[in-house]
């Protein structure tokens, strides 16, 4: 039997022959009910239109204050980079590390990776690096926590409201854009693009 | 019903890149020739590697529910608070709705955790054909509940950010929080190293 020709599912490794899909049709396995292969539900032209928005998005959630109290005439900021900052104490500083590691540079990274995928994938090509950079992709998903960030902005808002007034700041209107963003780039199946510049770099 | 696998038509699928190659090819450790990384046909040391980082993680929960994560002083007196006191107090002050969020992601999350990844190692050791399907929706489960206890750090960083020593109102992290965030790290790292497809193999594989 030919191994191309097959279909594995991943979580109960039940064997499946590969036939041809139409359109917006998925498989699924029938063991478990995994979904074993569907087409791309957008092309790389509008994936690079997304993440080329995210990576601005991100930006503007790194580079300004996601939330700012204002207390006797004090005024102080916080985003992602000021709330690991903040845990950086001794051994604690452990804490500020997963956070910053898990809430901005893995999320950077992805969207960096991305966009060099997409720019050459565009025109049906394999950056250099390409191996490298599916496989950093592949072990950082598990590792990407923007919308945990998100929700825990909005709880304290919700914890220190009851003191003080607290301001919301153009960050966190970003920072939602970026969750949805990247929950949409997430969903990706991104197996495909192992097939990309296979055959002399027409795709 | 008999399920044909990837064992019994002679292949194994790279978990990477979803590539099919032989199971000669595997079982020799040549790497898979698209990705370029080893195929296993069944992540090795799973169930071992898994339970090791299952009891760190249970290990880390006690001090992480037990020793203070934040410090905070101001008008009403200064405190140290864990997790629960921090939960107590939001309840007590009628805010029930973050009071549940705060349980459901600090303490819930992590024992669903504990005895979903002890329930599927155990019954996967045993190559038990208890209710596979379900099992397989637990793992889901497990990997997608993984992150959220995260969410304390979050609002202990962002807290101690917003209410530094220039303000009236004063809050420091403290050691507990470092707990917490290494059982979130060491819960996901077992769900990773547990292989979902032990959940379908029998006795007589493992």
């Amino acid at each position: 039997m030919e191994p191309v020709s097959l279909l594995i599912c991943k979580r109960c490794d039940a064997a499946h022959r590969a036939v041809l899909m139409q359109p917006r049709e998925r498989a699924r396995c029938h063991i478990c009910g995994e979904v074993l292969a569907k087409p791309p539900s957008l092309d790389s032209d509008r994936l690079l239109a997304l993440t080329s928005t995210a990576a601005i998005l991100f930006a503007m959630t790194v580079f300004t204050p996601v939330l700012s109290i204002d207390l006797a005439g004090t005024r102080t900021q916080a985003n992602v980079w000021q709330a690991a900052v903040s845990l950086s104490r001794g051994w604690i500083s452990a804490a500020g590390v997963a956070l910053a590691m898990t809430m901005a540079l893995v999320p950077m990274v992805q969207l960096l990776l991305l966009i060099w995928i997409l720019v050459f994938a565009r025109q049906g090509w394999r950056v250099p690096g390409f191996r490298g950079a599916m496989l950093v992709l592949h072990a950082l998903r598990p590792w990407s926590m923007t919308e945990v960030f998100l929700l825990g902005v909005l709880v304290a808002v919700a914890k220190l409201s009851a003191w003080v007034h607290v301001e919301v700041g153009v960050g966190l209107w970003s920072l939602a854009g970026l969750t949805v963003i990247l929950a949409l780039l997430n969903l990706q199946e991104t197996h495909a693009w192992w097939s990309l510049g296979r055959r002399g770099g027409s795709a | 019903m008999s399920i044909v696998r990837a064992h019994d038509v002679g292949v194994v699928a790279c978990e990477t890149c979803g590539w099919v190659l032989p199971e000669w090819a595997a079982l020799e450790g040549r790497p898979c020739n698209r990705c370029g990384l080893l195929a296993h046909a069944r992540r090795p040391r799973s169930l071992e590697k898994s339970l090791a980082w299952l009891a760190a993680g249970i290990i880390c929960y006690l001090p992480a529910n037990l020793l203070p994560v934040i410090y905070t002083s101001g008008i009403g007196g200064s405190q140290d608070s864990t997790i629960l006191s921090g939960v107590v107090s939001f309840w007590r002050a009628g805010s029930w709705d973050i009071a549940a969020l705060i349980f459901t992601a600090s303490v819930a999350v992590p024992l669903t955790k504990f005895l979903g990844l002890g329930l599927l190692q155990w019954s996967a050791r045993c190559g038990s054909d208890w209710a596979r399907v379900s099992r397989g929706k637990l793992y889901r489960i497990v990997e997608f509940i993984g992150y959220w206890s995260m969410l304390d750090v979050v609002v202990v960083g962002l807290t101690c950010a917003l209410l530094q020593f220039k303000t009236f109102e004063q809050a420091e992290p403290r050691v507990g929080i470092v707990f917490f965030c290494a059982v979130v790290i060491t819960t996901m790292l077992s769900a990773l190293s547990f292989d979902p497809r032990l959940i379908w193999d029998g006795r007589n594989r493992g």
